[in-house]
């Protein structure tokens, strides 16, 4: 699993049925400038720090076998202080 | 997911049975990396889209025999260049 912040909202329209009306949300994995997209079955705002799943897992957390994600979100966390595991990671590799 | 912006078409009339007649695109990441994805909505050159990767492609292409591991799924409406890079 991936410890992601959630960026915000990701408004697609036109997409495949396969999606149906789940809510998408763009995230940015911790320590990795690329953003991605993930599906959202939880309810996250933008500023969450949340655990995500990938690969075939990610369809089975999106509810079905059936459903196309490759990533989706499978729960909040409730305390994460980025800034404090930043510098704690500095020292010890220092 | 990711998000890619569609480059070209791509016509490939000799391929592989299980790719049957869906339509190719040839698409872009912030980095300017390319990639080929399956299109079955039908994006136009210069849409920025999400694309499912992964086991999920095949699932998102109709039919899980079919062979591609990059699919669209779908159209973002408002996007541009520098929330992307």
């Amino acid at each position: 699993m991936k410890i992601c912040q959630v960026e915000g909202t990701l408004v697609a329209t036109a997409r495949i049925s396969g999606l149906q009306n789940r809510r998408l949300l763009v995230v940015k994995e911790r320590g990795s400038s690329g953003k991605q997209v993930a599906v959202d079955p939880v309810g996250c705002k933008p500023g969450d720090w949340v655990i995500a799943v990938g690969s075939s897992a990610a369809r089975d957390a999106a509810g079905s076998k059936d459903y196309p994600s490759d990533l989706t979100i499978v729960g909040i966390i409730d305390y994460w202080d980025e800034t404090a595991r930043a510098s704690e990671s500095a020292r010890t590799s220092a | 997911m990711q998000i890619f912006r569609v480059v070209s078409e791509l016509v490939t009339t000799k391929r592989n049975f299980w790719l049957s007649a869906k339509p190719l695109r040839v698409v872009e990441d912030c980095f300017g990396n390319l990639e080929v994805a399956l299109d079955p909505i039908g994006a136009k050159s210069g849409d920025f889209v999400v694309t499912i990767g992964l086991s999920a492609a095949r699932v998102a292409a109709g039919n899980p025999k079919i062979t591609t591991d990059l699919t669209i799924g779908g159209i973002i409406d408002h996007w541009d260049e520098d929330s992307w890079r």
